[in-house]
């Protein structure tokens, strides 16, 4: 139920309809890691606007946002007893506009992972078919809006960690562009590469989420002073002449016969719409290079991140005899192989003697991308491509790494929306196998609207406005 | 062999802002422990950076001070190590484009003046503190995240007395501009001294040791002399200097050794990605040096060239800008400079340590003393009785009261003095005669009467001359 409806029903009634299905699904989906009390959050309600844009709307909070006084782990173990005492950003805007938390979604473990089998709690399900992933790392606030429990969840996206969970979940997921929503207080993963996102059903909440979320904030330095439209007022589905652009390469890439038709399906009812499809190239050494170059600036930075979690001051403490070695005790234990693995990688590629090779490489590399993609942008309104390449997978054919063209393109394209910093957003177009399939946007520097505007022609083309699942039991 | 001597030093130096360098916690030196900290001198998840522009602002003016070159792009650093007092388990520095580059510092010693090279001046923030004791290890984070520059010199000293006449240069520069407490025995100011030998004439550099922390500009000197006929006498003996941390023990007066140096560690610097490059604004640079305080060598000058001080005098009260600045004052109400220069230096620094009193907590009003050195200087008190003034006026009270009350007024009227002068030599007819002998001393005896007979308030010129003509009388 998208937010216009449900401000239709009682407010206690549908805040408490949420948790109830939230708590009903949990055995099935795994999707939360801490139900939040609202009892004070209702109560704080009457200092707010009765009009506040999300006024008694149920909301959901990826695990990696922190709540003061509410556990907040990230999915990991090292962080599974910590209690903010202070809330993100993010956090005073949604309270400002009247929204209650209910829970905390599961995640990756620190948000490094595609998958979200890699959570401390276990891993989420599918709502479409709970065999399945859910993807990630933005898994659980992926599936939560997908089972119709709240209709806006908040995510984070640094290797399309929105985008590739709202694909496999058929929900709208929204990264909007670098700087646009603080980043204060979302447990990190690699600085430079991080947004906040989120998920929604339906376009118009997304352009409604979007302004509450959105603004300038002095505590994060990366943070724009770009004045924030009201994307809600601005929505116009008429996207006659505007100019979308298709990238071959990625296309052609994908191997799924059934999903290359239905992403040739929408583009000709667009055209048919008035737009103008013209398809690019992008220079191939470059998106064969896409993945190894975010591993490398990604890992550098998230182990400079991540060295704050050392069972000192906060966290899981593991004894030892000295203090060098409870830090070390502590970040043993307290985070999973796979992270550590990462760790080494990072840091590895920050070496004095590999820093030229590695890191500093991959930053001009990354330097080449963004110019890339910002030739074709210059050209067009939005870059449009199919979002995941398959249906979400089962989870033991979910860590396919082979280095095809299949897995370095078609699987980690979106990452360019995060070596660019530009807004994209992911939407539902079909189905295959009972399973939701998306699409892709990309567009220019805070061109939000025009993501939001082609998108509302999408919707409106494949029917599919405020699609959610039905869990089966 | 002849050994040159081959110091580098490196100077960390607290900022005094209000707030620390990446957060809006307050900065207090003695506040209790843990009490000045906020998410983000803790380093909790989620935390992000804010520059302090008026830490900035600071750094500029100290790089402005020393002659540095100044980047307006600011951009920092990530330097990654592990450490309990290093709460997010990295530095914020700037290792790739410091604030300033290049500059001096001009010293000088028993052989001169001589400009020390420096090789940058950058921006970043404060460890916590660590107290170890039997239970375990204590870590107070106030002093987390407190502004700090980093001065970092070429190896141009070559003597324990250039280090630390270095040191004590930077501490003065600083001092004056106001940028920082500079107190090295609370920590404000840190020094960190490296130091090797080379053969004289050599221009390789030789293994150097690294002493670290000293806390006052004496054991700058001690440390660099006992560390040079440490590292000597090895060489001498064949040996080999082994690159090391060193620390100087102040009951042995000896450098020892804390931590061998393992190579160099890799502290995989790269780019802080939560600060963007900050574009500087030219206007606000110039604004920020064209109103720079007044520098101890200016002053210097300006108390030689303007008051006619020696250079001795105008070095005592330049080394000490609390004292320069109550000088400053009392010539704002005199121009008796040179009186006013030694009752500063001798009178008044004496009276202060009696007190056991710093000259910032000075009981004496300027003004006060500019009138006392004025009634000196138009005959109205002499010396003497001033020195009996200024004791009082060191209680606060006002000189010309002080005059009243103790009817200190010196006897400067020519027909009282000229009736006491008479008296006295109709009551000295033996040095009278004497005088007629040619024995100048009599006149001395004689003005030593009168001065007896009127109390001490004889005004001693007008005495001796009037002696002198009442004499060719007789």
């Amino acid at each position: 139920m998208d937010i216009t409806n449900m401000m239709k029903q009682d407010i206690t009634q549908r805040v408490y309809d949420a948790i109830e299905k939230a708590k009903q699904l949990q055995p099935e989906l795994n999707a939360v890691v801490t139900f939040v009390d609202v009892e004070e959050q209702l109560k704080q309600l009457g200092g707010i606007p009765s009009d506040a844009p999300l006024y008694g709307i149920p909301v959901v909070l990826k695990d990696n946002v922190n709540t003061k006084g509410v556990l907040t782990t990230a999915s990991s173990r090292i962080l599974s007893n910590y209690i903010p005492v202070y809330d993100a950003a993010i956090c005073e805007k949604l309270k400002a506009a009247g929204a209650i938390i209910i829970a905390k979604a599961s995640m990756d473990e620190l948000g490094m992972g595609g998958t979200n089998l890699s959570a401390y709690t276990g891993w989420v399900h599918n709502p479409y078919d709970t065999e399945r992933i859910s993807g990630g790392s933005s898994g659980g606030s992926a599936v939560l809006c997908a089972a119709d429990v709240s209709p806006l969840t908040i995510g984070t996206d640094t290797g399309d960690s929105i985008r590739k969970p709202a694909a496999y979940n058929g929900v709208i997921g929204v990264k909007p562009t670098y700087g646009r929503i603080s980043r204060y207080g979302i447990i990190p993963y690699a600085s430079s590469l991080d947004h906040v996102g989120y998920f929604t059903t339906t376009i118009q909440d997304a352009a409604k989420a979007l302004r509450v979320l959105a603004g300038r904030d002095d505590r994060d330095m990366t943070s724009s002073y770009e004045p924030v439209p009201d994307y809600e007022a601005l929505l116009d589905q008429d996207i006659k002449g505007k100019r979308i652009a298709i990238i071959d390469n990625v296309q052609e890439a994908i191997q799924d016969k059934a999903i290359v038709e239905s992403f040739n399906d929408l583009t000709q009812k667009l055209e048919q719409r008035g737009a103008q499809i013209e398809h690019v190239r992008l220079n191939d050494d470059l998106l064969s290079v896409l993945l190894p170059t975010y591993f490398i600036i990604a890992n550098a930075e998230a182990t400079a991140n991540h060295s704050n979690l050392d069972g000192i001051r906060y966290g899981v403490r593991e004894d030892g005899d000295s203090v060098e070695e409870v830090m070390i005790n502590s970040r043993t234990k307290g985070f999973s192989a796979n992270i550590r693995k990462r760790f080494v990688i990072g840091s590895y590629s920050l070496f004095v003697e590999n820093q030229d090779k590695l890191f500093r490489k991959a930053q001009k590399v990354r330097r080449l991308i963004v110019n890339e993609v910002k030739a074709v942008l210059d050209q067009y309104d939005i870059i449009l491509t199919t979002a995941a390449p398959t249906i979400a997978p089962h989870p033991q054919d979910s860590v396919d790494e082979a280095l095809s063209d299949t897995y370095l393109i078609a699987e980690n394209h979106m990452i360019m929306g995060n070596f660019t910093g530009y807004p994209c957003m992911t939407m539902p177009c079909g189905f295959i196998e009972g399973m939701p399939i998306g699409i892709h946007m990309m567009a220019k520097p805070f061109a939000e609207q025009m993501l939001f505007n082609i998108g509302a022609a999408i919707e409106a083309e494949t029917g599919l406005k405020g699609i959610t699942a039905e869990v089966k039991a | 062999m002849n050994y040159e001597t081959v110091i580098g030093i490196e100077i960390h130096c607290e900022l005094k802002t209000k707030t620390k360098m990446f957060s809006g916690a307050p900065v207090s030196f003695g506040a209790v422990a843990n009490s000045c900290v906020n998410e983000i001198d803790l380093g909790h998840p989620g935390t992000m950076p804010c520059v302090n522009k008026d830490a900035v602002r600071l750094a500029i003016m100290a790089a402005t001070a020393l002659h540095c070159e100044i980047d307006p792009l600011v951009k920092f650093d990530r330097k990654n190590y592990y450490y309990s007092d290093l709460p997010k388990g990295f530095q914020i520095t700037q290792q790739f484009h410091p604030i300033g580059s290049g500059g001096y510092v001009e010293i000088e010693t028993d052989a001169g003046k001589k400009q020390i090279r420096l090789n940058r001046i950058h921006m970043e923030e404060d460890t916590a503190k660590q107290f170890h004791n039997e239970e375990g290890t204590l870590i107070d984070f106030n002093r987390a995240g407190t502004p700090l520059v980093e001065i970092v010199s070429e190896a141009d000293m070559r003597s324990g007395k250039e280090a630390a006449a270095y040191v004590e240069k930077l501490r003065s520069i600083l001092n004056y501009l106001g940028v920082s407490d500079v107190k090295m025995e609370e920590g404000s100011m840190r020094c960190d001294v490296n130091i090797s030998l080379r053969e004289a004439g050599s221009t390789t550099f030789g293994v150097k040791t690294e002493i670290k922390n000293l806390n006052s500009i004496a054991n700058v000197s001690k440390a660099v002399d006992y560390e040079v006929k440490r590292q000597k006498e090895i060489l001498e003996q064949g040996g080999t200097i082994i690159q090391e941390t060193r620390r100087f023990d102040e009951a042995q007066k000896a450098t020892v050794s804390m931590r061998k140096k393992e190579g160099n560690v890799d502290y995989k610097y790269f780019p802080e990605p939560n600060i963007p490059p900050i574009r500087l604004a030219t206007d606000w640079i110039a604004d920020i040096q064209a109103h720079l305080p007044e520098l101890p060598d200016q002053r210097k000058a300006r108390y030689q060239n303007e008051y006619g001080l020696n250079d001795y005098d105008a070095g005592v009260l330049v080394n000490n800008r609390e004292l320069a600045e109550f000088y400053d004052e009392v010539c704002a109400h005199t121009s008796e400079y040179k009186l006013a220069a030694n009752w500063t230096i001798v009178e008044l620094t004496a009276a202060l340590n009696k007190l056991n009193a710093k000259p910032e907590n000075n009981p004496c009003s300027p003004l006060h003393l500019a009138e006392m050195l004025q009634m000196i200087k138009e005959g109205t008190i002499s010396s003497k009785q001033a020195k009996i003034v200024f004791e009082e006026i060191m209680q606060g009270k006002d000189p010309k009261q002080v005059v009243a009350e103790k009817g200190m007024k010196q006897m400067s009227d020519g027909d009282e003095l000229l009736k006491l002068v008479n008296e006295v030599l109709d009551n000295n007819p033996k040095s009278i005669e004497d005088f007629k002998n040619g024995k100048d001393r009599a006149v001395g005896f004689l003005v030593g009467q009168v001065m007896k007979a009127s109390k001490g308030t004889a005004n001693p010129a007008m005495t001796n001359q009037l002696i002198k003509q009442e004499l060719a009388k007789r």
